[in-house]
């Protein structure tokens, strides 16, 4: 494996710390500002579903993907939903060929509990026959250009693909013993839109949407998942960075405010289908 | 457990008015369309959109190889990952490459080798890596087009662009370009990939029945498509830094507005009449120039090897004049055999 990071300079650095500790970003940003957001939808023709979203140079394209299969024995009336990220080899030159690496999975686990854990979809809707057949929802995520901030990215192209996604429908054929087509193709029902606000740390400075420079030379980072209603679902820290509990409060109110800030911005809704 | 609704399995493909499915000759490509320097982290990429194809491409390199043992001390190496998005497929595919994946790979490194000059390279590798975001039939040559314009986006030397199309037999008539549905329930497939510059061959699979006589009509039909594709691909590289010109020359002009402007009222009587006696030389001597030259043929027309007049020519070395009275002479014994040649043939015409 090839151990490729990309180094930055200690004039850049030095740079980067100047500025932030003056309230400035290396891109001309404020500290809680993000960067644009570019949605475009179904983009592939073989998915269900898919996404393919620009979070300034970061870019991040996710294909929706259905499947029938069994229940978890645990959970025998529900569906469910598996979210995978792929950090291709094409995003960045620090990124190889290969199995996932730590960073893809936790990331998709990241993004998979933001989906999971808001009510985003009710997973008993996607059950077709208790204990028998239920849909099985795949959430692909690939990374393709790398400039930092891909959780954030990632949590949106994963909403806006099953936004815009069309499942057929099934009904659950007691003869044959299998779920079977019933001639329908509707849209997957989103109850919630989750999405997730990553603060990055240098220091005694905090701020959001860190930018390739800023993740490569920050001490850590925090990610908050946060739902319709104004709570916080699922929060995961990067880095060696320590937050006390103060500064934790403090950025999940902000993290609630730039949400609903996005949210308006974006009006995600607007790619469901009908 | 499958899918709730199946691909069509049909074995139809062509319409009752005898064009094809998609409304399609059967010599027609499928639309196509590209765009280099996508991926702004890659020191080259591409994109392809060909028929419902989207494919990526970037390219990395000439870059460090590893593992080292793979490097080779006299060439570079050439490595290419052909990667299906699991999204790209009917049914969903899985994320690890599978065998038809490496497969692929290498026979589209072994297409783009051969236009490559890698004993420029030694010990070093470029990497392209081939990402297929939906799949609709012939990925293989769309992706060797795709490959080919991120290379050059890329800027490394090429012998030729490549270009990969497929022919291929169904319902017993021989097709261009087949489609998802052509290539899975015709008769006949064979993706090829074109080196523009000789028109060989540099990939070549083939799959089903066909007469020798069908094969002559698919290669015309493949150099035919390769062709069109080939034009685009000039056009996408092209456009590239045709935007980068336009880009440069509008942000030249507007900085040519921002700067102050300098005054241009009448400069002080001194220094004016400076620069217009300054000038006035400026044309005199432009004239000279001018009227030598004239003058310079009409003196080598008629009287040939005499030495120009000019005072300039004693400046030059000895040598220089020796060889100038070399030619001169040469010029001389030319005219001199010309005329004698002429008059013999007049002769004997006459005789």
């Amino acid at each position: 494996m090839i151990d490729v990071n990309k180094i930055v300079s200690s004039l850049e650095r030095n740079y980067i710390l100047k500025l932030l500790k003056e309230g400035k970003r290396i891109d001309g940003r404020d500290l809680f500002e993000f960067r644009e957001i570019k949605i475009k939808t179904n983009f592939s023709p073989k998915a269900e579903g898919s996404a393919d979203v620009f979070l300034g140079d970061t870019r991040v394209m996710c294909g929706v993907k259905y499947d029938i299969g069994k229940p978890y024995s645990d959970n025998p009336d529900q569906g469910v939903i598996t979210v995978m990220s792929e950090y291709v080899p094409i995003a960045s030159p620090m990124f190889e060929s290969g199995p996932p690496r730590e960073d893809s999975i936790q990331l998709a686990r990241v993004v998979d509990r933001g989906i999971r854990h808001t009510n985003c979809i009710d997973k008993k809707e996607l059950c077709i026959e208790p204990f028998k057949a239920v849909y099985i929802l795949f959430v692909d995520c690939y990374m393709m250009d790398y400039f930092g901030n891909l959780t954030d990215t990632a949590a949106i192209a994963a909403i806006a693909a099953l936004l815009s996604a069309k499942i057929p429908g099934a009904k659950w054929d007691s003869e044959k013993g299998e779920a079977v087509w019933d001639g329908t193709i509707k849209p997957l029902t989103i109850h919630e839109i989750p999405l997730s606000i990553t603060f990055g740390r240098v220091g005694d400075v905090i701020f959001v949407d860190p930018y390739l420079p800023e993740e490569l030379i920050m001490d850590g980072s925090i990610a908050f998942a946060v739902d319709e209603k104004k709570q916080i679902t699922s929060i995961q820290k990067y880095g060696n960075a320590t937050w006390t509990v103060e500064e934790i409060m403090e950025i999940s109110q902000k993290a609630i405010e730039i949400a609903d800030d996005l949210r308006a911005k974006m009006n995600l809704r607007r790619f469901c289908p009908n | 457990m499958p899918v709730l609704v199946p691909e069509p399995h049909d074995p139809i493909c062509f319409r009752k008015d005898g064009k094809r499915l998609d409304g399609r000759e059967v010599d027609e490509p499928r639309p196509f369309s590209c765009e280099v320097g996508v991926i702004k982290n890659a020191q080259g990429s591409a994109v392809v959109r060909h028929g419902g194809n989207l494919i990526y491409v970037a390219v990395y390199g000439p870059r460090e190889v590893h593992p080292r043992h793979l490097a080779k001390p006299d060439r570079g190496i050439l490595r290419v990952y052909y990667r299906m998005s699991t999204f790209s497929v009917h049914d969903r595919k899985s994320p690890a490459p599978n065998r038809r994946d490496n497969e692929i790979s290498k026979v589209i490194r072994e297409a783009i080798e051969p236009v490559l000059f890698l004993e420029a390279y030694p010990d070093s590798q470029i990497e392209v890596f081939i990402q297929i975001m939906a799949a609709d039939g012939g990925t293989r040559c769309a992706s060797t087009t795709a490959a080919s314009l991120a290379l050059a986006d890329a800027g490394i030397p090429m012998r030729s662009m490549i270009v990969g199309i497929a022919a291929g037999k169904a319902q017993d008539k021989v097709i261009l370009d087949l489609g998802d549905k052509e290539d899975k329930v015709g008769q006949a497939d064979v993706p090829a990939v074109v080196v523009m510059k000789d028109k060989t061959i540099s990939l070549l699979q083939f799959d089903g029945e066909m007469s020798i006589e069908e094969m002559k009509l698919g290669f015309k039909y493949i150099l035919k498509g390769a062709e069109v594709i080939y034009q685009k691909q000039l056009e996408a590289l092209k456009g590239k830094y045709e935007a980068i010109q336009m880009q440069a020359k509008k942000e030249s002009e507007e900085y040519q507005k921002t700067l102050p402007k300098l005054p241009q009222e009448k400069p002080l009587p001194p220094s004016d009449t400076v620069v217009s006696k300054k000038t006035e030389e400026i044309k005199v001597n432009k004239d000279e120039k001018v009227q030598k030259p004239k003058k310079e043929p009409k003196k080598e027309t008629k009287k040939g090897p005499k030495k120009p007049t000019k005072k300039d020519v004693k400046k030059e070395t000895k040598k220089e004049t020796k060889k100038k009275t070399e030619e001169k002479a040469q010029k001389a014994n030319e005219t001199i055999q010309n005329a004698p040649k002429k008059d013999s043939e007049k002769g004997g015409k006459t005789k």
